[in-house]
């Protein structure tokens, strides 16, 4: 065995890592920082966000790194055990880059993408129910709470206005 | 209550995150991170802009009913409804735990706020203390505004405390009875005024005060993106 495959093998077992790495870190600390019930400081969630603006990139480039150096690995590797080892890094690299295009929260607050309404006459609350009112122009809306406090962000559009109701 | 159109776009947004149980939205056509509160970008392509303001009123259903009879109302949808709180989702939400706290003013982490950002300042009035004195005349920077409960004793509306076209402070008062709807009447011009902030008998019959938008909201939130907040009738 020459000292040359044993460089490259090094070589590529790094790189393989590095992507381990990286996306892993792509995915994992912005769950870590910007979760529920914990205060989040404002440099920590800055750099959170700027990896959640990039990752779908990143994870992507990871991947093909990672890919790269397997095949790269498994060419200077002639250990089968060592060959798996480094296939399930690969792999795990790409199903980092397919969750990184998910962002938990927007499943776990439950978007309504098409809200319905209804008139207020045909409307079944009680008269003690709270509601988000909003008025534009002539045109009068109600965001009962006890919906949007579940769904949280509304889009829609009232007397041509685009809004988003919060809460 | 926000618009959706900013530097030319049509902005859609998602829940996309929690910044000190204050959440984070994502708009999908840029990517940028929104806070709900402020309505500001703090990362991504838009950062630092702003979306429009759009003024909502936080009122009980039969209220706005009574002046919308004609507004329409956002339904369940039909796959989630029995994951909808209950009525009073902000009362039993005080029980909830939270992250930050801020023992100033003798309030608790999670007491009802109803907060103005206006004129250049931010206040805080505690929810009860509204509701008991049902009309509260006071200020918001240099601004005076007026607090006003509604005839269903839970809901507030505030405005700023000037008539239009009448000069100095108007005084009003909150009212036993009178025309249907009166809610209280002002000393500088003896009119009677309804919830909704418009005269409706006396010498400023038509005229309509100014609304002011006040946010309900928890103390600990309120505090934490209104750092300079001070607090009706705490020192």
């Amino acid at each position: 065995m020459t000292s040359e495959v044993q460089r490259t093998r090094r070589i590529c077992l790094s790189v393989l890592l590095a992507c381990v790495a990286l996306s892993l870190i792509c995915v994992v600390y912005p769950i870590y920082v910007i979760r529920p019930f914990r205060a989040q400081g404002a440099r920590e969630l800055a750099v959170a966000l700027v990896v959640m603006q990039f990752r779908s990139a990143a994870t992507v480039v990871s991947a093909v790194g990672a890919l790269a150096a397997l095949v790269c690995y498994w060419r200077a590797q002639p250990r089968r055990w060592r060959r798996a080892f480094a296939t399930l890094g690969a792999a795990f690299v790409c199903v980092l880059a397919a969750l990184a295009r998910v962002n938990i929260y927007e499943l776990m607050f439950h978007p309504d993408d098409r809200p319905t309404f209804a008139d207020a006459s045909r409307t079944k609350l009680d008269k003690d129910e709270k509601v988000i009112a909003i008025k534009i122009g002539v045109a009068a809306r109600a965001y009962p709470i006890r919906n949007i406090s579940y769904h949280h962000v509304i889009n829609d559009v009232l007397d041509k206005v685009a809004i988003v109701a919060t809460y | 209550m926000w618009g959706r159109d900013v530097a030319g776009l049509r902005l859609t947004f998602h829940l996309a995150g929690i910044n000190d149980q204050n959440f984070l939205m994502r708009d999908e056509q840029t990517g940028s991170y929104w806070q709900q509160i402020s309505g500001k970008a703090v990362s991504g392509p838009l950062r630092g802009s702003q979306l429009p303001f759009v003024h909502s009123d936080e009122l009980n259903y039969g209220t706005w009913q009574s002046e919308e009879p004609q507004g329409t109302v956002l339904q369940d949808a039909a796959a989630y409804r029995f994951g909808y709180a209950r009525k009073d989702w902000d009362v039993r939400m005080q029980r909830a735990p939270v992250v930050i706290d801020f023992r100033e003013h003798g309030l608790k982490a999670r007491d009802l706020m109803l907060g103005i950002q206006a004129f250049g300042a931010s206040r805080a009035f505690p929810y009860d203390q509204v509701i008991r004195e049902k009309l509260v005349e006071d200020h918001v920077g240099a601004e005076r505004v007026l607090l006003v409960v509604g005839q269903d004793g839970q809901s507030v509306r505030a405005f700023r405390d000037r008539i239009p076209g009448i000069s100095g402070a108007p005084e009003f008062y909150r009212m036993g009875a009178g025309q249907p709807g009166a809610l209280m009447m002002d000393a500088a011009t003896g009119s009677e005024w309804n919830f909704q902030g418009c005269a409706i008998s006396g010498k400023a019959k038509g005229v309509c005060l100014e609304p002011v938008e006040v946010i309900k909201d928890y103390w600990f939130d309120w505090r934490n993106f209104n750092p300079s907040t001070t607090v009706y009738g705490r020192k």
